[in-house]
């Protein structure tokens, strides 16, 4: 996917930093959520957003729904592009980057 | 389903308060996703009920549920809605088509085009000259009067001269109405010349007396003809008596030696009167010009 300019805001700050706590992470709208405290319907869009720029790649989670007994979870992940993109919106922002 | 559908639907689980919430939080999830983007509604329910699943506690899942809500609005906006409308309109656009009895515009189109419509015709009115005519129906003074039936003007009666036949001799001038320049397209015809000054002296010369009138340069009646008057049909002539210097300037104000039997063209003749003044012809007494008073009709006709 081609990556692009994403409109920043604060809120996007937060989801991009909530993923550089650990960049391999691989993290649902709900741990997103705890992590950030953005409501659901912000984050979501964002999510959206961010995926289509390119910066995050998501799939389904591989479990049984059945065996598990809760619904599979769709989980977002940065990518590498998308990773060094926010290292450097974050460092302009002057919140530091955690690598 | 709407939002008010999936909030006033009674759920399954009524029967506790917290079956209540869960059944109402997932209600507005689906009801949330469905009204996504299509290429995304199915994802977005999914993902949206298993994140719904671990959020615990009334307020928190009502919460999630209503942020879903406005998600799909603020997706859609960004990527389905022109997508959403361009179908609608298409189907819309088809129905229109497949039924030969349904208008091809819509009402509100139609009343768009109405009121579009009146508005170009009152503009076109207006600088058509409509709002001028609207006016002009309407005089400025409204007159209640017996209009008598048109009558040929008196001529005015002769000033007073005191001849004696008996011992002199009325010289008449060689004056004649042809022979006077009369301005173009001015209906105005002077009083019969007056009679002769005569005087009583035995020897006396005869005096070559000829009685001014409007000159060259004269305003024309058209331009002096009540709106009002021109509207109602009223014609006639009225006789107005003027004083003129040497040089052809009114020296009084014109009066109305006889009436044209319309208070309008009276005035209306007053005004042309008053507005020729140094176009006048002045009287002339052996070729010298000399200050004198005559009387002279202005007609109005309504080839004015």
């Amino acid at each position: 996917m081609v990556s692009r300019d994403v409109r920043m805001s604060l809120q996007t700050l937060k989801v991009l930093e909530a993923f550089l706590a650990d960049p391999t992470d691989e993290l649902s709208g709900a741990d997103i959520h705890r992590r950030s405290g953005i409501a659901s319907g912000t984050l979501y869009p964002i999510l959206l957003r961010l995926e289509a720029a390119g910066w995050f790649v998501s799939r389904w989670e591989a479990i049984d729904p059945a065996s598990a007994g809760r619904p599979r979870r769709r989980l977002y992940r940065l990518t590498r592009s998308g990773l060094a993109r926010a290292g450097e919106v974050l460092a302009s922002f002057g919140r530091g980057v955690r690598t | 389903m709407n939002l008010h559908d999936a909030l006033s639907e009674p759920p399954a689980a009524r029967a506790s308060g917290r079956g209540l919430v869960e059944g109402t939080a997932k209600r507005l999830v689906r009801h949330a996703a469905r009204h996504a983007p299509p290429a995304l509604s199915e994802r977005l329910e999914e993902e949206w009920l298993a994140d719904l699943s671990g959020r615990h506690g009334a307020i928190p899942r009502l919460s999630f549920a209503l942020g879903c809500c406005w998600a799909t609005r603020v997706i859609a906006h960004e990527l389905g809605a022109p997508v959403r409308t361009a179908a609608a309109t298409a189907e819309r656009a088809a129905a229109v088509c497949a039924d030969p009895g349904r208008s091809f515009f819509s009402r509100r189109t139609m009343i768009f085009v109405l009121i579009g419509s009146l508005h170009t015709l009152l503009i076109y009115g207006l600088a058509a000259g409509m709002a001028r005519k609207v006016l002009d129906v309407l005089p400025d003074r409204i007159q209640v009067a017996l209009v008598p039936r048109a009558t040929t003007p008196q001529e005015p009666p002769p000033q007073t001269a005191h001849v004696k036949l008996q011992k002199f001799q009325v010289a008449v001038p060689s004056w004649h109405r042809d022979s006077l320049v009369e301005p173009d397209a001015v209906t105005i015809s002077t009083v019969e010349p007056q009679p002769p000054t005569v005087t009583t002296e035995s020897h006396a010369k005869p005096v070559n007396r000829v009685v001014g009138g409007p000159g060259a340069g004269f305003p024309s009646t058209g331009d002096y003809y009540p709106d009002a008057a021109r509207r109602m049909g009223e014609t006639g002539a009225a006789t107005v008596q003027v004083c003129v210097d040497r040089a052809g300037r009114l020296t009084a104000d014109p009066v109305i030696a006889q009436s044209s039997g319309s208070a309008r063209l009276d005035e209306g003749a007053r005004k042309l009167a008053r507005a020729g003044s140094g176009h006048y012809r002045a009287t002339t007494e052996e070729g010298r010009p000399v200050n004198d008073c005559y009387g002279f009709r202005i007609r109005f006709d309504l080839k004015d």
